[in-house]
């Protein structure tokens, strides 16, 4: 068994650049390779932070800690250089890129992924399109629209969630995807997930959300709560089960002390 | 490859007087006394100075020293239509097209060839040099021609075109014939240092439709070579026309066009102005909605790197009540490329309900790069719904971070942002290949950024 974690999180601080006060102060996280980590905690503790600070979002930096991906340090690393290497986020608030379809921009994604003077098949990757799309209920007119240009919140969600599906990464940080989907969608992209998770057992997921509902469909071995940028409890799903009842005052008056 | 015949020995002609007779003398009388009273009033008018307005950010006196330079004018040696090569690179750029139903090659002024689908030809579209027809005496050409759209009272450009044009288009499609697929005009300018001349006039009768694509091309160029175009444009009531122009020629080139559209009642009158080569072009489009009912898309794209210059100059002019205009330019810039638009939508006395809207949208790639935008609003109806838009932004980090963490490098998420950018221009004139081509060029340009 391979028990070096597949994300490793030390000590973590980061700010914005530039500000002089970190926003995440001191994050520890460890997950083992195919496990399903949940982050909650209240609005404005440093959830989307910790995500994009994963992911190489260039307006934070990171002022101590480390951030291992697989062994690697991902702090050294470019954007884009981290998405090759298998580590995805789904963004809370995904970005419109008017003009480009997201066919062409899935297409543009996958040929970056492959060898110098290779090609990649049209053909196949159409029909991993349509199947992934078909896998999320998705209209396969849907392909041909501007990325999340005019996109209603679901439909941006959806979208996260459908280039997860083709690009098949190996760490997906989903950054409050369940958020503005109704029902049905909810289902249809923890299907999805679940789906993903199915053919590639070694996917690992943090799930960061504020809605137990999410963690009914998809089951986290561990729950974290993260406050004012610190993770402050961990455990299993007991965990999103008790914030459901209490909110996060006991963690409050925990941070003050 | 092919050979070209070095060109005839002859003395060197200059802009002047005795080239507009030389160049008159095969005309017919009308339009050779035209052409002398077009240099007439070239003489009277003055060059335009960075003091007007209109010419503030383009220094024309400066970038297009006119002594010296030698018009390509076509006398009666030349002989309109002789036979000659295409050349190369030329040769490739129509390679690219999809299907025309109509193709016209004009190098350095002059028409030598025009073909038509004969289908067309029976129905009575007549595609042909404008100076053959001209000299036919064909009667639309002697009413029309730098009368009511392009006269030579139209400015300093204007009038010399009129006076020493050599050739162009003239292309007549007759009441309620509609034409499936393009008329292609393709243009090469190949010697350095030279002014060419040439108009198209497109008269659509009523209820026709046709679809025209005018590209131009060059080699680079050591010295200041001008390609001067006067466009006229004619829809009357219930046609639908749409005029696309493809500017690419190579460094060097200065493209200097009058454009004007005369919509009649009902009528559709779209344009597309496209600016990816050349080192100076400028672009003065005056759109006139002449009757109830017409309506007129103008789409401009731009893509600057280099020093490049590029200067749009539109107005939208209601003349009549109930017509519609919608403009949209957008313009990329990179390295120290400048981009100019300024556009102006009149609103005549009476022009009640009208519907006019203007945007102009600029990217800027580089911190060299500069645009400047200056929409303006004319308004003397009280029923009218106008809007005007500007904006000059940079790329957007979140859009390139967001592009970046699907795997796209910097440069490749710039390019996709870029060509997303300029592409929705394409997206609003749907026709024949057009916008493949153009995103093509686009990507080549985009391909060799630094
Ligand atoms: N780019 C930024 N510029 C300025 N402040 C920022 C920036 N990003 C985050 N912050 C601040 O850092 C804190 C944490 O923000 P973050 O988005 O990480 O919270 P969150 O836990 O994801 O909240 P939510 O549940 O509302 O999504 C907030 O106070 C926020 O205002
Ligand atoms: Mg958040």
């Amino acid at each position: 068994m391979n028990d070096r974690p597949i994300l490793h999180v030390t000590g973590l601080r980061a700010r914005v650049a530039d500000e002089d006060s970190d926003i995440l102060n001191g994050v520890d996280l460890a997950m083992r390779r195919g496990q399903i980590h949940a982050i909650m905690g209240p609005n404005g503790s440093g959830k989307s932070t910790l995500a994009k600070v994963i992911a190489g979002h260039p307006a934070y930096e990171a002022t101590a800690g480390s951030v291992a991906f697989q062994g690697e340090d991902l702090l050294e690393m470019e954007p884009d250089e981290r998405a090759q290497a298998g580590v995805f986020m789904a963004f809370q608030y995904p970005v419109a890129i008017p003009g480009v379809s997201i066919a062409n921009f899935l297409r543009t994604a996958l040929q970056a992924r492959l060898e110098d003077g290779e090609e990649l098949d049209l053909f196949d990757f159409q029909e991993l399109l349509m199947e992934r799309m078909e896998l999320l209920d998705m209209e396969p007119s849907f392909a041909q629209r501007h990325v999340n240009d005019g996109f209603s919140g679901g439909e941006k969600k959806r979208n996260e969630i459908l280039q997860m599906a083709v690009l098949k990464p190996a760490l997906a940080v989903m950054d409050e995807t369940d958020s503005g989907l109704d029902i049905d969608a909810l289902r249809i992209v923890a299907h999805g997930v679940n789906t993903l998770k199915a053919e590639n057992p070694d996917m690992s997921v943090l799930l960061i959300t504020h809605y137990q509902r999410m963690l009914n469909y998809i089951t986290p071995d561990v729950v974290h709560v993260m406050v004012k940028g610190r993770i402050v409890e961990s455990g299993g799903p007991e965990v999103a089960l008790g914030l459901e009842e209490r909110g996060y005052e006991q963690y409050r008056r925990m941070q003050v002390a | 490859m092919t050979q070209m015949a070095p060109p005839r020995q002859r003395a060197v002609r200059a802009l002047n007087r005795d080239t507009v007779m030389e160049t008159g003398l095969v005309d017919p009388s009308w339009l050779s006394a035209r052409r002398e009273e077009a240099w007439e009033t070239y003489l009277r008018t003055p060059l335009p100075s960075t003091r007007s307005e209109e010419w503030r950010y383009t220094d024309i006196a400066r970038m297009l020293p006119l002594e010296g330079i030698v018009p390509n004018s076509v006398d009666a040696a030349d002989g309109a239509g002789g036979a000659r090569a295409v050349p190369e690179g030329l040769r490739r750029a129509m390679d690219e097209d999809e299907r025309s139903a109509g193709r016209v090659v004009e190098v350095d002024g002059r028409v030598v060839s025009a073909e038509l689908e004969d289908a067309l030809v029976a129905k009575g579209v007549v595609l042909d040099s404008l100076r053959a027809a001209a000299r036919r005496g064909d009667p639309v050409v002697e009413a029309l021609l730098a009368t009511r759209a392009v006269p030579a009272t139209d400015g300093k450009f204007a009038a010399l075109n009129a006076a020493l044009w050599s050739d162009g288009v003239f292309l007549r499609v007759p009441r309620g014939v509609l034409l499936d697929k393009p008329i292609r005009l393709s243009r090469w300018v190949s010697r350095p240092g030279t002014a060419t001349f040439s108009r198209i006039l497109i008269v659509a009768d009523e209820m026709s439709q046709v679809s025209f694509v005018d590209e131009i091309l060059s080699p680079d160029f050591e010295s200041v070579t001008l390609a001067n175009a006067a466009v006229e444009l004619f829809s009357h009531r219930g046609a639908q026309v749409q005029y696309v122009s493809i500017q690419r020629m190579g460094r060097g080139g200065f493209y200097l066009a009058n454009q004007r559209t005369l919509a009649k009642r009902d009528s559709t009158l779209d344009t597309l102005n496209v600016a990816l080569g050349g080192s100076v072009g400028r672009v003065d489009l005056n759109a006139r909605l002449l009757g109830p009912g017409a309506n007129s898309d103008m789409l401009g794209l731009y893509f600057g790197d280099g020093d490049q210059h590029f200067d749009f100059n539109t107005s939208q002019d209601h003349v009549a009540a109930d017509a519609r205009s919608d403009l949209l330019y957008k313009g990329a810039l990179d390295e120290a490329a400048r981009g100019v638009f300024r556009g102006i939508i009149r609103v005549h006395e009476g022009a009640q309900r009208t519907d006019a809207y203007q945007t102009n949208r600029n990217l800027l790639l580089s911190d060299r790069a500069v645009a400047t935008s200056l929409p303006n609003l004319e308004i003397e109806a009280d029923d009218v719904r106008c809007s005007h838009g500007a904006t000059v932004g940079q790329l957007d980090t979140e859009a390139l971070f967001y592009l970046m963490s699907r795997g796209l490098d910097r440069a490749q998420a710039e390019r996709v942002v870029v060509k997303g950018f300029l592409g929705e221009v394409l997206t609003r004139l749907p026709l024949g290949g057009v916008a493949e081509k153009v995103t093509r060029a686009i990507e080549a340009k985009l391909a060799v950024r630094g």
